[in-house]
């Protein structure tokens, strides 16, 4: 399940690598499943970690900006 | 209507009336003592004559009598003798029951600078013997006192001298004024010590200007020098002098020259407090501004470090997102299926091993795009 919360994505997606590195009789059906929801993770991670590093690069600015008039 | 004239009084009244004007002649009268006599009650009769007999008005051996109350005489610290030359200063009256006029002297001196320097030497050193002056007896003058007693006359530049001086530290003051010229300063001064003594105070301050020995008696009377002596508190006496040092600057616990020197004294200590408190302030804000500085700097470092921590955390998970991707890529069925591989089932399980299976089982073959139904016909290791 695709939740907005990266961490929560990240998780999933471990479960997911993990699966396919522990099972012994691939479930051609599970597995595609688990390709489709690991790819959707992957997408919608992607997709938030933009947002992140985004939210992240005004912080940064914003911190830039409060030093830069404190040493004026 | 009566006139003056026309009152009859009684002899009483006559005296009492003549009296009343006689006490508006107040006068300094100089002569030489005789015929001492001292009364029952304590009070002291004798005459002053003139030293040289023949006077302005050609009438030689004048004289007066003159009676000094006890409770003034034993102000001035003056024995009357035979033959002391004395200024008393008073005004006349006449005794109603005997009719005779007699000068009431309010205060005696001695007169002549010669008998003056002599009668100072006399008790400095009487005083001097008794150990009143001693450098032991002297007590320290408290640090930090706020509250101050203050004996001086209101007049002159002496008192704003001293009040100039003492800033603003927030003394409490509470001054007597008190004449300071003269014999007849002796009963002010003294009355003020004696009151000074049941008030609140932490440090008695006298003062006055400089003057000649002859102006400064009241200071040297041996009374004021024994109240400053047991005064409960100790005394500064600033009280200007050329040669002769006043007997109360010698008995004070602490004498300086003039009453700046006595207003500094007391102030000093609170200017010290003062300057400390400045200095603590400073290095105080000295410090503040080191640590917010240094606080400015340790998050500088700290912001750098985060910023450095956070683009590693999205790196890996970059990182983690990209191996996930490849492995989730190489492991889709779908694409080992389309590469040409396909998957064998045996009654629904996958085989894996031709033990999996016997001769004519059916097998499903999945692949890409279906699945194919086979028989096995045959096994071959």
């Amino acid at each position: 399940m695709i939740k907005k919360d990266l961490s929560s994505n990240l998780k999933r997606l471990s479960e997911i690598t993990d699966w396919f590195e522990n099972q012994e009789e691939i479930d051609v059906e599970e597995g595609l499943e688990k390709v489709k929801e690991a790819a959707a993770l992957i997408k919608s991670s992607k997709e938030r970690l933009k947002v992140v590093e985004n939210e992240f690069e005004e912080i940064k600015k914003s911190v830039d900006v409060d030093k830069t008039s404190d040493e004026k | 209507m009566e006139t003056p004239n026309e009152v009859i009084f009684s002899i009483s009244e006559f005296i009492e009336l003549l009296n009343i004007g006689l006490k508006r002649s107040k006068a300094k009268i100089i002569g030489e003592v005789s015929e001492v006599s001292f009364g029952p009650t304590g009070h002291v009769y004798f005459s002053l004559k003139d030293e040289n007999p023949s006077t302005s008005s050609g009438q030689g051996g004048a004289m007066i009598k003159c009676i000094c109350w006890k409770s003034k005489y034993f102000l001035f610290g003056i024995k009357l003798e035979e033959g002391l030359k004395i200024i008393a200063s008073g005004y006349p009256e006449i005794y109603s029951m005997s009719g005779r006029l007699s000068f009431i002297a309010e205060t005696i001196e001695y007169a002549g600078e010669g008998t003056l320097q002599k009668e100072y030497e006399k008790l400095k050193k009487k005083l001097a013997d008794e150990g009143l002056f001693a450098k032991e007896r002297k007590r320290e003058i408290p640090e930090y006192v706020r509250k101050v007693g203050i004996i001086t006359s209101k007049q002159g530049a002496v008192l704003a001298d001293f009040l100039t001086n003492l800033g603003k530290y927030g003394f409490k003051i509470k001054l007597i004024d008190s004449r300071v010229e003269g014999q007849g300063a002796v009963e002010d001064l003294i009355s003020a010590v004696k009151t000074f003594k049941n008030q609140d105070i932490e440090v008695l301050v006298i003062m006055r200007g400089g003057g000649s020995l002859e102006s400064m008696m009241a200071f040297n009377n041996e009374l004021l020098v024994r109240e400053i002596v047991n005064f409960p508190v100790p005394v500064i006496a600033a009280i200007g002098h050329d040669k002769d040092e006043p007997l109360i600057t010698l008995a004070a616990d602490l004498a300086v020259s003039t009453p700046s020197i006595a207003a500094t004294t007391l102030t000093e200590p609170w200017r010290r407090v003062d300057l400390l408190v400045e200095t603590a302030l400073k290095v105080s804000f000295q410090k503040l501004d080191n640590i917010i500085q240094s606080g400015k700097i340790s998050l500088g470092n700290s912001w750098k470090d985060l910023v450095l921590g956070f683009n590693s955390l999205l790196s890996k998970i970059n990182l983690k997102l990209e191996n996930s991707g490849k492995m989730i890529y190489s492991n889709n069925p779908e694409r080992q299926l389309k590469l040409g591989y396909s998957i064998a089932r045996c009654g629904g399980k996958i085989v894996k091993k031709i033990s999996d299976i016997k001769i004519g089982d059916n097998i499903d073959l999945k692949v890409s795009d279906g699945t194919i139904i086979a028989e096995t016909i045959n096994l071959k290791p």
